[in-house]
C-alpha cells in the first residue's frame, strides 16, 4: 500500500507543506554520503490536478487527481544511479541499490570517456511559491464548464460544424528537494490551460482546428482571454479550411505567425541548444558557441522567469535559480540550456535548465519560454509586400527536429498564398522542413511587436508544458510541402 | 523485480475502495489498479549513461448513477472516500445517458503470452550486460558508428479489475524494449537512424535493432541531388509507415467518430475505403500482443474484430459509454461495446481505441526487393518526421523524411538528403497497393499497437525534395 510521509503542514494556503519527513531523507542523503556518493538529491513532486472536457456542449468527463512521486539521484565515481517511485516512503530504503547502480554504470565507462561531474551552485534553504492571482484549486466544475462554454456556444454556431470538443487543464505543482550539499528547497506554482477543437464536414471534405490558451498562473489567466472570440476564429478558420485548396510544394519565401515563428524557433535552434543532445553528440550546433549562426536581425532568449508563459518555473528541478538565457544575440550563438552535467562539461555557468516531467522523472535539459525577439517590420503587410509569390502560415500543428542532422519539420493549420505582396487564397495542409544552419541565416523580416503564443508540449522522452513565440517572421526561402 | 503476490495485493486495495462505495450506497462503481516496476538503462554518446530503477502505481475510480459518470484517480486508499466523494460529484453534474451502465461480468478467453518469467527473473547487471552487447554490436559493425542515444528497459507490471457488477480479474504482464539511435558522422557528413523494438516476452536477438540501424545510417550516406517535386510512387517500410498509420487510421473507426461525421470514413460503412485485396483487423487476443489482454480497459472481453474487409469498411469501434451516448443522442440506431475501451493508466477513464491492430492483404505478398522491383521509380521511405502533425480528421499529411533512396530502374541509385512527404492516407489506401511479406509489430503507441508490412503506395503521393 502506498504512503504519503507528512511531517509538516503550512498555514499558508497556497503552500502544500512539507511532505518528505526532513530528518529520514537527510539520514538518507547522509547514508549515501558515507557509502562513497560524490551526489546525491531526493526530489519530491506532487501535483494537484484537474481535466474536464465537453463534447458539443456538453461535459464528457471530468478528472480530479492528486499525484505524487519521488526521485533519488545519487552520483558515484562519475556515473548515475536513480531510483523513482510512487510510495514516497520507500524511498529511503533504495539508497543501497541505487549506489550500486551508478558503481556498476561507472565500471563500464572506458577511459577515454568522461565522467559525470556538476557544476558548483548556491547552495540555497528556502521556500518560494510563485502565488495565482485565483488560486486555480478553488475553481468548480460549474466555473470550468462555463469558461469552456463560452467557447463553445461561439465556435458551433455553423450548419456545416460537424462536433466541437472543448478541453480544461489545471495544475499545482508542489516541489521538494534535498540534496548531499545541503540544498533543501521547496516551491510551487500553477499553470492552467483552455483548449478547443472544431470539425467542419462539407459532403467528403472534413476539416479540423484547434485552438489553446493557457500558461502558468491560476483562473485569472483564463478569464481575460476573451473565449468567445477564441471560439469565433476557430469556427471561421476551420470553415474557411473548408473550400481551401491543397498548398503547393517547393521552395518560396514563407511568413509565419507567431504560433509557427514560435514553435520554429523552438525545433529548430532550441532543441540543438540543449547542451545534453551537444555533449552527446546530437546536436549541429556543437562547437558553435560565439559563431554567426543565422541572420543578425535574429536575438532569441529562452525564459522561465517570463510569467504567464506555459513554460515558466521559479527553480529548475536541480534546486538552481532561473534566468533569462540569450541563446542567439544578433545572429551569434551565444548560450547552450544546461544544467550542472553540461555546466561541468563545458565549463559554463549552470543556467537553471534541469527540468523533469514529474516526481517520476529525472532531470534533462529542456527549453521554457523561448522567444525571438522582435525586428523593425511595421506590420503583415510590410512583410509581405515585396513577395510574388509566397505562403504566409498560422497557427501550429507541431513539429519536430533532427537535432544531429539539423533537420527540422513543422506544420500549419492554416495558410494563405501571397501573390504580388497581397494575401490571394487559403490553402490548406502546409508543412515546412529546412536545415537550422541554413534557414537560420534565411530570416530576412521580423516585425516589431514579440510575444508569447499559444501554450504548447515538448516530448523528449518526457512530455513537459513550454511557451514560444515571437513576431511575425519571414524566411526568404523554405521548403514547403 | 515485481512482488509474487503483486496482483493479489492489488486486488486487495480494489476490494478495500469497492467497499468503501459500497458503504456510500453508490448504485454503479469500477476500481482499476496499476502497479509498474521497471529497470531501465540510458544510452548517450557511445556510453551507458545512468541506470535507474523504480515503481509507480494507482486507483482509478469510475462511479455511476442514473446513467451519469464520474471518475476519480489516486495512489493512497487512504484518500479512497475523498476521491470517491470527488467522483460523486462529478457524476451529479454530468449528464445522463440513457442505457449507460457498467458493464456486466462475461467469460473472458485468456489471452497467452503475457508474462515472461525470465524478464521477471532480470535485474539491473542483466541490462547492463545487454547494454554492453548493444554498444559492442555498434562499433563491430561500423567503426565510424557511434551510439548517440537510446536505451533498454526491462518491465512489469500488476493490473486489477473491480466493478460493482461483478467483474474480477487481475494479472501479470511484462515487456522487454531496446530503441537505438546510431549516426555516422564523416566528413562533415552526419547520418543516422533510429531502431526499436519491444515485447511481451524477453527479446532473444537484441542486436536485430542495432543492425537496422547501422545498416540505415550506412545506405543513406550515398547522396544523390533531390529532383523535382514529384507525385510518384513510393514504399514505405514499416518503420516509416507505422507512425503515420497510426495517427490517423486507428482515430478514422471509433465508432463515435464515424457517427459524428469526424471520421474520413463517416457515412461509408460497407464501402469500398481500401484497395479490395486490403483488410484491416483489430486483435484484443493476439498472444503477447503488448495491447492484447483478456479484457479491455472497463472489464469487457476482448475480441478480434474485422474493421475493414478486403477493402469493404465493416466494422468500428465502441466502448460502452460511446455506444450508448451515441444511441441516446440519435446519431445511431443501436450499438454496443467491442471490448475497445483502453486506459492510459489509473490516471484516465477507459476511452475508446484499438488494440492490436493489423494491416493485411489477401493478395500476393511481396519481398522488400521484389516491391523495389515492382516499384520499378520512386522513392523508399524508412523514416518520417512530423507524424504527429498529420491530420486524424482529413488523413491528409505533410511529414518530412531524412531516411529516403530513390529507385530507378527497379534498384536503389542513391539517398537524398532531405524531402518532404505529403498526402493523404485515406486516397493512399484506397488506390493501387501492395504489401510486403514481413508483418511485425512496429511500434506501439498511445493509439495501440501497429503490425503493418512494407507498404508500396502507388498513388496519391507526392515527394518534394530538399
Amino acid at each position: 500500500m502506498v504512503m504519503v510521509v507528512a511531517t509538516r503542514q503550512s498555514g499558508d494556503h497556497f503552500s502544500n507543506g512539507r511532505m518528505l519527513d526532513e530528518d529520514k531523507i537527510t539520514k538518507a542523503l547522509n547514508n549515501a554520503t558515507a557509502l562513497g556518493a560524490e551526489y546525491a538529491e531526493i526530489r519530491l513532486v506532487s501535483e494537484t490536478t484537474n481535466t474536464a472536457s465537453l463534447k458539443d456542449g456538453k461535459l464528457e468527463r471530468a478528472i480530479p487527481g492528486q499525484e505524487v512521486g519521488v526521485t533519488m539521484r545519487i552520483l558515484a565515481d562519475g556515473a548515475w544511479g536513480v531510483h523513482s517511485t510512487s510510495d514516497i516512503a520507500s524511498i529511503i530504503h533504495q539508497v543501497e541499490p541505487t549506489f550500486r547502480l551508478a558503481k556498476a554504470v561507472a565500471a563500464r565507462r572506458s577511459p577515454s570517456q568522461t565522467a559525470v561531474g556538476l557544476a558548483e551552485v548556491p547552495i540555497i534553504e528556502d521556500e518560494l511559491h510563485w502565488k495565482s492571482l485565483k488560486d486555480v484549486r478553488d475553481t468548480d466544475l460549474d466555473k470550468r464548464i462555463e469558461l469552456m462554454l463560452a467557447i463553445d456556444n461561439e465556435a458551433k454556431d455553423d450548419d456545416r460544424i460537424v462536433s466541437t470538443s472543448t478541453g480544461w487543464s489545471d495544475e499545482h505543482i508542489h516541489t521538494e528537494l534535498m540534496t548531499t550539499e545541503g540544498m533543501n528547497r521547496v516551491w510551487s506554482f500553477q499553470r492552467s490551460l483552455i483548449n478547443g477543437m472544431v470539425t467542419a464536414r462539407d459532403g467528403g471534405d472534413v476539416v479540423s482546428y484547434r485552438m489553446r490558451h493557457g500558461g502558468e498562473g491560476g483562473l485569472e489567466l483564463i478569464e481575460a482571454c476573451d473565449l468567445g472570440e477564441m471560439g469565433r476564429n476557430a469556427r471561421t478558420s476551420v470553415l474557411r479550411l473548408l473550400g481551401a485548396e491543397r498548398a503547393p510544394s517547393g521552395r518560396m519565401p514563407l511568413v509565419a505567425d507567431r504560433d509557427l515563428t514560435g514553435v520554429y524557433i523552438h525545433e529548430a535552434l532550441g532543441h540543438p541548444c540543449e547542451a545534453d543532445l551537444v555533449a552527446a553528440g546530437d546536436s549541429c550546433l556543437e562547437g558553435r558557441l560565439g559563431q554567426l549562426i543565422g541572420s543578425e536581425i535574429c536575438t532569441v532568449v529562452d525564459d522561465p522567469t517570463m510569467r504567464g508563459g506555459y513554460g515558466c518555473y521559479p527553480i529548475d528541478d536541480e534546486g538552481v535559480d532561473t534566468r533569462p538565457k540569450n541563446l542567439i544575440v544578433n545572429g551569434v550563438l551565444t548560450e547552450y540550456l544546461n544544467h550542472r552535467e553540461t555546466a561541468h562539461r563545458y565549463d559554463l555557468e549552470p543556467n537553471g535548465g534541469a527540468r523533469a516531467q514529474d516526481g517520476l522523472h529525472h532531470p534533462l535539459v529542456r527549453m521554457s519560454n523561448t522567444v525571438i525577439q522582435g525586428g523593425s517590420h511595421r506590420d503583415l503587410d510590410e512583410l509581405i509586400e515585396d513577395i510574388d509569390f509566397g505562403i504566409y502560415a498560422c497557427g501550429s500543428r507541431g513539429g519536430q527536429v533532427d537535432t544531429g542532422r539539423g533537420s527540422f519539420q513543422f506544420a500549419a493549420q492554416e495558410a494563405w498564398i501571397i501573390e504580388n505582396g497581397s494575401l490571394a487564397r487559403p490553402v490548406k495542409d502546409v508543412s515546412v522542413s529546412g536545415m537550422t544552419l541554413q534557414i537560420l541565416k534565411d530570416v530576412d523580416g521580423l516585425t516589431r511587436d514579440a510575444h508569447l503564443a499559444a501554450p504548447g508540449f515538448c516530448g523528449k522522452g518526457q512530455t513537459v508544458p513550454v511557451g514560444d513565440g515571437g513576431p511575425l517572421m519571414r524566411i526568404r526561402e523554405a521548403l514547403v510541402g | 523485480m515485481i512482488p509474487d503476490d503483486a496482483a493479489e495485493r492489488l486486488m486487495d486495495s480494489a476490494q478495500f475502495i469497492g467497499k468503501s462505495c459500497e458503504k456510500l450506497g453508490i448504485q454503479q462503481w469500477e476500481v482499476f489498479a496499476s502497479q509498474g516496476y521497471g529497470h531501465s538503462l540510458d544510452i548517450e554518446a557511445g556510453k551507458i549513461s545512468m541506470a535507474s530503477g523504480g515503481g509507480e502505481g494507482g486507483f482509478g475510480i469510475r462511479v455511476v448513477e442514473d446513467g451519469r459518470y464520474g471518475f476519480a484517480h489516486l495512489v493512497d486508499t487512504n484518500s479512497a472516500d475523498r476521491a470517491i466523494q470527488e467522483a460523486i460529484d462529478i457524476a451529479r453534474k454530468s449528464p445522463s445517458i440513457k442505457g449507460f451502465e457498467l458493464p456486466g461480468n462475461q467469460n473472458a478467453t485468456k489471452v497467452g503470452g503475457m508474462k515472461d518469467k525470465s524478464i521477471l527473473d532480470m535485474g539491473p547487471e542483466d541490462l547492463l550486460e545487454q547494454g554492453d552487447q548493444v554498444l559492442t554490436r555498434v562499433s563491430e559493425l561500423d567503426s565510424r558508428a557511434v551510439a548517440v542515444g537510446g536505451g533498454i528497459g526491462i518491465g512489469a507490471g500488476a493490473g486489477a479489475i473491480l466493478t460493482s457488477s461483478g467483474i474480477e480479474d487481475s494479472g501479470i504482464y511484462t515487456s522487454h524494449g531496446i530503441g537505438i539511435h546510431v549516426s555516422i558522422d564523416e566528413d562533415e557528413h552526419l547520418t543516422s537512424s533510429y531502431e526499436g523494438e519491444s515485447s511481451r516476452s524477453k527479446l532473444k536477438d537484441l542486436t536485430a535493432s542495432v543492425d537496422k540501424a547501422v545498416h540505415w545510417s550506412q545506405v543513406t550516406r550515398n547522396k544523390i541531388d533531390g529532383g523535382e517535386t514529384e507525385d510518384c510512387p513510393i514504399l514505405m517500410t514499416s518503420d516509416g509507415f507505422s507512425p503515420l498509420f497510426s495517427v490517423v487510421v486507428p482515430s478514422a473507426i471509433k465508432g463515435d467518430r464515424l457517427a459524428r461525421g469526424e471520421s474520413f470514413w463517416s457515412g461509408k460503412m460497407g464501402q469500398t475505403v481500401m484497395a479490395n485485396h486490403l483488410s484491416l483487423v483489430d486483435d484484443g487476443l493476439m498472444e503477447g500482443g503488448m495491447s492484447s489482454g483478456s479484457r479491455d480497459g472497463e472489464g469487457v472481453p476482448s475480441r478480434t474484430q474485422t474493421l475493414v474487409e478486403n477493402g469493404r469498411l465493416s466494422g468500428q469501434l465502441w466502448s460502452s459509454r460511446d455506444a450508448a451516448k451515441l444511441v441516446s443522442e440519435g446519431k445511431v440506431d443501436s450499438a454496443q461495446s467491442t471490448g475497445s475501451a483502453s486506459r492510459g493508466g489509473h490516471t484516465s477513464p477507459p476511452v475508446c481505441g484499438c488494440s492490436d491492430l493489423i494491416l493485411s492483404s489477401s493478395a500476393k505478398t511481396l519481398t522488400r526487393d521484389r516491391l523495389i522491383e515492382e516499384m520499378d521509380r520512386g522513392y523508399i521511405v524508412h523514416s518520417v518526421m512530423g507524424a504527429h502533425t498529420a491530420n486524424p480528421t482529413s488523413g491528409d499529411f505533410s511529414v518530412t523524411t531524412s531516411t529516403i533512396l530513390r529507385v530507378e530502374g527497379g534498384e536503389v541509385i542513391g539517398a537524398l538528403s532531405q524531402a518532404g512527404l505529403s498526402g493523404n492516407m485515406a486516397k493512399a489506401l484506397n488506390g493501387r497497393v501492395t504489401l510486403g511479406d514481413s508483418l511485425k509489430r512496429k511500434g506501439s503507441y498511445s493509439t495501440g499497437s501497429m503490425h503493418v508490412p512494407d507498404v508500396l503506395l502507388m498513388d496519391g503521393l507526392r515527394i518534394n525534395p530538399a
